[in-house]
């Protein structure tokens, strides 16, 4: 019997402390890669997307630090359509040289997955296009590696900026053991010659506040693109109907801080879609942010304190003049 | 003399009373609806949301048949048909669209007459045609494409006559109110298909407003694509948020009527119960000698009538007995009541080392990808 309980507790112990040793599962964020093939000969372009996996939590901002193999890849193109980013803080940046690649982005009030129903892919953080090179001079198979660097970053939607844990994918590439028989295919080019239709409708605000530019006027603006993606964008200012269109960004500094000029904005987008929006500056009275000079604010309570001391004056005088309009006992 | 004295009193404090209500718009004193935007709130106890299962996507339009619809017939919803076997589905998937025996007499598909059947010699034929007396021959009528478009309809609870933002992508789509019973229903059309980020955020009566919901979904292209089962969570406000062991105060705030609201404070965490009212309204007054001296917070989430289970409120932190600590900066950074593109703006110029410490929302120093996480948990649009 004592054997028994013996053998028992041990079961049990054995049992409690594999259950302590066992791996607990701990939720993380994945970035990863995909591409349509993993095989290219030299010349042919190709699309990797850029996804994420939030694992049921709700993430707002992320910051994609990637390193390709650049003896082997050339970076073509980068683009924003179809990115669940909405906000993106600058443009990505692209180094052939060192083979990085890496961009901001942020979705406003989170982004926590799919949802079930959902008809197609809603996790794409954006797209680099890729062309396979030439082969090595011993023409021997080559292998191309796409890697996010231990640098990124993925931030929780918590109102704190709380990093989430993350784990990422890379992806591997082939270039093809054989001369080239057919013409490269160019996914890209593809995709481009079928966008027809122009970016987003946007709005653009003339603002002035003393937090940007030492508090002169600067427009603000923001788009996106659903097919192929964002380009740039282009502002113009003429007083005389010409246009002089210059690359630009928002927010952007304006040149006629006196709001005379007529005001352009080119949304384009990487097929070459263009949408313009134009703008009447109104005068700046209107753009002040609302706020009202603290000096309009004291002479106001003057003015009402004054009209308060009259009102009581003209009562008082007419006070007086009854009471002695009462004769005296 | 005290009949003068109270006189000029009197006149004094009416116009006193006349100026502070002409000055309060610009010094904002009345109550303002985003004075949360403009407070600091205790980072300690806020996490991130999840997408609660009751929120569904169907397509209409597709040619599958969602929960919820009652036909779908692909790229032929809203085509007329010539007899009732044949009938095809609407534009919304939720009936059928015109055909020959639906009782309607549709001329412009050349009907004569609609007796809501395809029998003939019943004075009106199958084909729907007139019989008898040199009735016309067939059909004949001109096919009218029903008007397609790409559509998104968002349905879901918020509070009772609640005023409802709805996001596109950051951007303000459009705005709506609820019904008496906390339903709403938003329409967005004219839209590209793509990959769009909805936002919801809705004021209840006292001005209290909600967490933002987001959710991302595919749009295709002359399909409607209906959002179901959106349940905002209760709105949520203390009465004190300084105060001694043993005080009470009030939690308190609105969801959707009769709805059962369940109050977690931490830490450690308790949990108490409370039934909203019928117009939706709930408080609960908390004993805070439950609790020990320290920081703590306080979050709510509601079952609906119907079994619909929210996602937690937003998270309001108090404290017994000492300050709080670690409050995070109004995301508001331009004082406007919103936080949206101008906000942005204002934190890209300041990225780095920050020119104007009202873009550092954390008070680290730097203006850098946390700011900017916090800056979107915010958004207002």
């Amino acid at each position: 019997m004592e054997n028994y309980d013996s053998k028992f507790k041990n079961i049990i112990l054995f049992l409690i402390i594999g259950f302590a040793l066992l791996p607990t599962t701990t939720f993380a964020a994945v970035l990863y890669l995909e591409s349509d093939g993993g095989e290219y000969q030299p010349g042919d372009v190709f699309i990797v997307e850029m996804k994420i996996d939030n694992e049921n939590e709700y993430i707002n901002t992320v910051e994609a630090n990637l390193s390709f193999s650049q003896d082997i890849l050339q970076v073509v193109d980068f683009s924003k359509g179809s990115s669940i980013l909405a906000l993106w803080v600058g443009e990505p940046e692209i180094n052939q040289e060192s083979g990085l690649i890496s961009f901001v982005g942020g979705i406003p009030g989170g982004y926590g997955g799919k949802i079930s129903g959902d008809p197609g892919v809603s996790n794409l953080l954006g797209k680099v296009v890729f062309k396979m090179k030439g082969f090595t001079e011993d023409n021997s198979l080559q292998i191309g590696r796409v890697d996010f660097l231990e640098s990124s970053q993925v931030l929780l939607n918590d109102g704190k900026g709380t990093l989430a844990k993350l784990t990422a994918k890379g992806i591997i590439f082939e270039i093809a053991q054989f001369e080239p028989t057919q013409i490269p295919k160019n996914e890209w080019q593809e995709q481009l010659s079928k966008d027809k239709i122009p970016p987003e409708p946007f709005v653009v605000e003339v603002r002035k506040n003393e937090a940007l530019f030492e508090g002169r006027y600067f427009l603000i603006f923001s788009t996106t693109d659903k097919q192929t993606g964002l380009d740039y964008f282009e502002v113009s200012e003429s007083r005389e109907g010409e246009e002089n269109w210059k690359r630009g960004e928002s927010p952007y500094l304006l040149e006629d801080q006196d709001l005379e000029s007529v005001i352009k904005v080119k949304a384009i987008d990487e097929a070459g879609n263009e949408r313009v929006v134009e703008i009447t500056p109104p005068k700046p009275s209107v753009i002040e942010e609302k706020k009202i000079s603290s000096w309009w604010i004291l002479i106001l309570i003057i003015l009402i304190i004054s009209v308060a001391f009259w009102i009581f004056k003209k009562f008082k005088k007419g006070k007086k003049k009854y009471f002695y309009k009462t004769p005296l006992s | 003399m005290s009949k003068k004295c109270n006189l000029k009193v009197k006149i004094f404090l009416i116009l006193l009373f006349v100026g502070i209500i002409l000055i309060s718009p610009f010094f904002n004193l009345k109550k303002d609806n985003t004075d949360f935007l403009k407070n600091g709130i205790s980072a300690e106890f806020i996490e991130a949301g999840f997408i609660p299962t009751s929120v569904i996507i169907t397509v209409c339009g597709n040619g599958v048949l969602d929960t919820g619809e009652i036909c779908d017939d692909g790229s032929n919803n809203g085509d007329y048909s010539y007899s009732t076997e044949d009938k095809f589905c609407n534009t919304s998937c939720d009936g059928w669209a015109s055909y020959c025996g639906d009782g309607t007499v549709q001329s412009d598909y050349g009907e004569e007459c609609d007796d809501g059947n395809n029998a003939s010699g019943d004075g009106c034929s199958a084909s729907c045609q007139e019989e008898g007396g040199g009735g016309g021959g067939g059909g004949g009528g001109v096919f009218i494409p029903p008007a397609v478009s790409t559509k998104v309809i968002i349905k879901g609870k918020a509070y009772p006559l609640s005023s409802i933002t709805l996001l596109q992508d950051g951007k303000v789509a459009t705005t709506i109110t609820a019904d008496s019973q906390a339903n709403f229903t938003a329409e967005i059309t004219d839209l590209t298909s793509g990959i769009y980020t909805f936002s919801i955020w809705a004021l209840d009566k006292q001005g209290r407003r909600s967490i933002t919901f987001s959710f991302t979904t595919n749009v295709a292209k002359d399909m409607t694509t209906t959002v179901n089962g959106i349940f905002l969570p209760p709105t949520i406000e203390l009465s004190k948020t300084s105060l001694q062991r043993g005080e009470i105060f009030n939690i308190l705030g609105q969801s959707v009527p009769e709805s059962d609201i369940s109050i977690s404070i931490n830490s450690p965490e308790i949990i108490k119960n409370v039934q909203a009212e019928t117009d939706g309204t709930w408080f609960y007054a908390f004993d805070t000698a439950l609790l020990e001296e320290g920081s703590h917070a306080a979050r709510a989430k509601a079952t609906s009538p119907e079994g619909l289970l929210s996602t937690f409120s937003q998270t309001l932190a108090f404290n017994i007995g000492k300050e709080i600590v670690g409050v995070i900066k109004k995301a508001d950074t331009n004082k406007d009541g919103r936080i949206n593109l101008v906000d942005f703006s204002i934190l890209l110029y300041n990225w780095g080392v920050p020119k104007n410490s009202s873009a550092d929302l954390n008070s680290d120093g730097q203006v850098n990808l946390v700011d900017f996480s916090i800056m979107l948990y915010w958004w207002t649009g």
